[in-house]
């Protein structure tokens, strides 16, 4: 089946999360149903560490079991002696896989792709390698830490679990990440390079000494991520993994596999101006191009996942680039940044909001901003305040905007008739 | 067998996939299925463990790795500081 250009349609038959509000994404989504915050008082870092820490609060998972849900891995021996980042990513590839049905390992490998990013790889293995020297001068590093820190081995890990044999690489775009990811995947696939991929994006950076450098952009709220509000000062940090299985409509037809959505639009821009003050144009102009890329009107929009970091310059930007680009549609169009619940997992927002997006279609249901009491008199949409709401909804949209300038969007449709 | 053996036993057993409890100084280290990047870990366990530095390549083949005894013995070697412990 092809679309309305005669290009290979492409839809989505697994998703995995893990987050701060749900380690799968059954959990995760009755969490967002129930607008349940994941953001908590920093833990399992060293006492001193957490003393010197002005921003004690983080969107952290905290009860991941990393041998419960990875033992059963066959052919990747090395799983369990990975970084964080890789756990959350198998895990999540794990879920996905599982729900797609498709025959591990897959039965045409070369015909497969896992392109699963990560803005930073294996910060945490880094930080204890130079805790090991520094510190307590141990003479070696951890033999392992090097392919801990890679920031392609989740991709590698993943792949090797599942034997796939095509493109396998990481995409890093900062907050892009896991949206560049899912694109670029979603283009081998439309483009007939691979029939089945494994995309999304890792990412697991809380520790000591990220924090330290997240405070030294004075970024961070201490309080909590409260995307529009007119009291929000700033993102919480967070981490997990969101990682989709695609395949072509014709691939998922010929083995019966369920179809959950269909990935009808990727645009990606840079504002090439600032690396961390965004612009208007260059948000607009990759919204613009998804829609393009789908075929279909801003006002086919029927909700938007904002990339809404709780900041105040980005949440008024965004804003901004929603009616510049929508017009009178921005105000009748639902937007939310889910954010508020998860927090900022930084290349794994794109991965987890593509599953929030396509969960919302499924229940025809969208997720709130919650903490949004009093609006910004500067962000004047429906922002959804703090309770879901039903909606029939047909195609949605996923926003992320990175540091750099480095835009990502992408449009889910329903499953093709 | 000596302290320093029962050690270096125990190490190898921690990174095998299936320990077993027949390993003696004769066992050759390709009979416990350790490979590359196992026999990585496990120089690095020894070395934590004894405070010594085993000059190792991962790219070269070395006798002193062929069995558990072997290995011992190189231990052993490195920690009186003979003439093995010099840079290989």
């Amino acid at each position: 089946m092809v679309d309305r250009k005669g290009q290979r349609r492409v839809v989505v038959t697994g998703l995995g999360v893990v987050t701060p509000i749900g380690l799968t994404v059954p959990d995760f989504w009755a969490s967002m149903r129930a607008s349940k915050c994941g953001v908590t008082q920093l833990g399992a870092l060293p006492q001193e560490d957490l003393d010197d820490l002005k921003i004690k609060i983080g969107a952290q998972i905290k009860d991941f079991d990393a041998k419960a849900r990875l033992r059963h891995f066959k052919r990747d021996k090395f799983i369990l002696h990975s970084d964080r980042y890789s756990w959350f990513a198998a895990a999540a590839a794990d879920e996905a896989v599982t729900q797609s049905g498709l025959t591990v390992p897959f039965e045409k490998g070369s015909r497969a792709a896992c392109i699963i990013g990560s803005g930073a790889g294996g910060l945490t293995t880094f930080e204890n390698a130079y805790r090991d020297l520094f510190i307590l001068k141990k003479k070696a590093t951890h033999p392992l830490t090097l392919i801990r820190i890679i920031g392609s081995s989740a991709s590698a890990h993943v792949g090797i679990e599942y034997g796939v044999k095509g493109p396998t690489f990481a995409t890093c775009s900062a907050c892009s990440t896991a949206a560049h990811a899912i694109g670029i995947a979603r283009d081998y696939i439309r483009h007939g390079l691979v029939d089945v991929a494994i995309c999304g994006a890792s990412e697991s950076v809380i520790n000591y000494g990220t924090m330290k450098a997240w405070q030294a952009l004075h970024v961070l709220s201490p309080e909590g991520c409260f995307p529009f509000a007119k009291n929000r000062n700033g993102t919480v940090l967070g981490e997990g993994a969101g990682i989709l299985v695609l395949e072509s409509y014709e691939h998922a037809k010929a083995r019966g596999a369920k179809i959950l959505a269909e990935i009808c639009g990727f645009g990606m821009t840079s504002d090439a101006d600032d690396m961390v003050n965004p612009d208007i144009e260059g948000p607009r102009n990759a919204m613009r191009l998804a829609l393009e890329d789908a075929g279909i009107a801003p006002t086919d929009i029927d909700y938007l996942n904002a990339h809404g970091t709780g900041t105040t310059l980005n949440d008024r930007n965004e804003t901004n680039a929603i009616k510049d680009l929508f017009g009178k549609h921005a105000y009748k169009m639902p937007v939310s940044s889910t954010k508020s619940m998860h927090g900022h997992p930084l290349g794994a927002g794109g991965g987890i909001e593509a599953v929030a997006c396509i969960k919302a279609m499924e229940d025809n249901w969208m997720p709130p901003t919650i903490g949004l009491n009093e609006p910004d008199p500067d962000c004047d949409l429906d922002y959804i305040p703090n309770v879901g709401r039903e909606k029939k909804l047909s195609y949605t949209m996923s926003n992320s905007f990175a540091f750099g300038g480095l835009n990502a969007v992408l449009v889910f449709g329903r499953p093709p008739a | 067998m000596d302290d320093v053996s029962t050690k270096i036993v125990e190490i190898l057993k921690k990174h095998m996939k299936e320990p077993r409890d027949d390993i003696s100084a004769s066992t050759a280290l390709t009979d416990l299925k350790i490979e590359s990047l196992d026999l990585a870990m496990i120089v690095f366990d020894i070395e934590d463990t004894f405070g010594i530095e085993i000059p190792y390549n991962a790219n070269e083949d070395v006798e002193d790795f062929k069995t558990v005894g072997s290995v011992v013995e190189r231990v052993k070697s490195l920690m009186a500081g003979g003439p093995a412990a010099a840079k290989a």
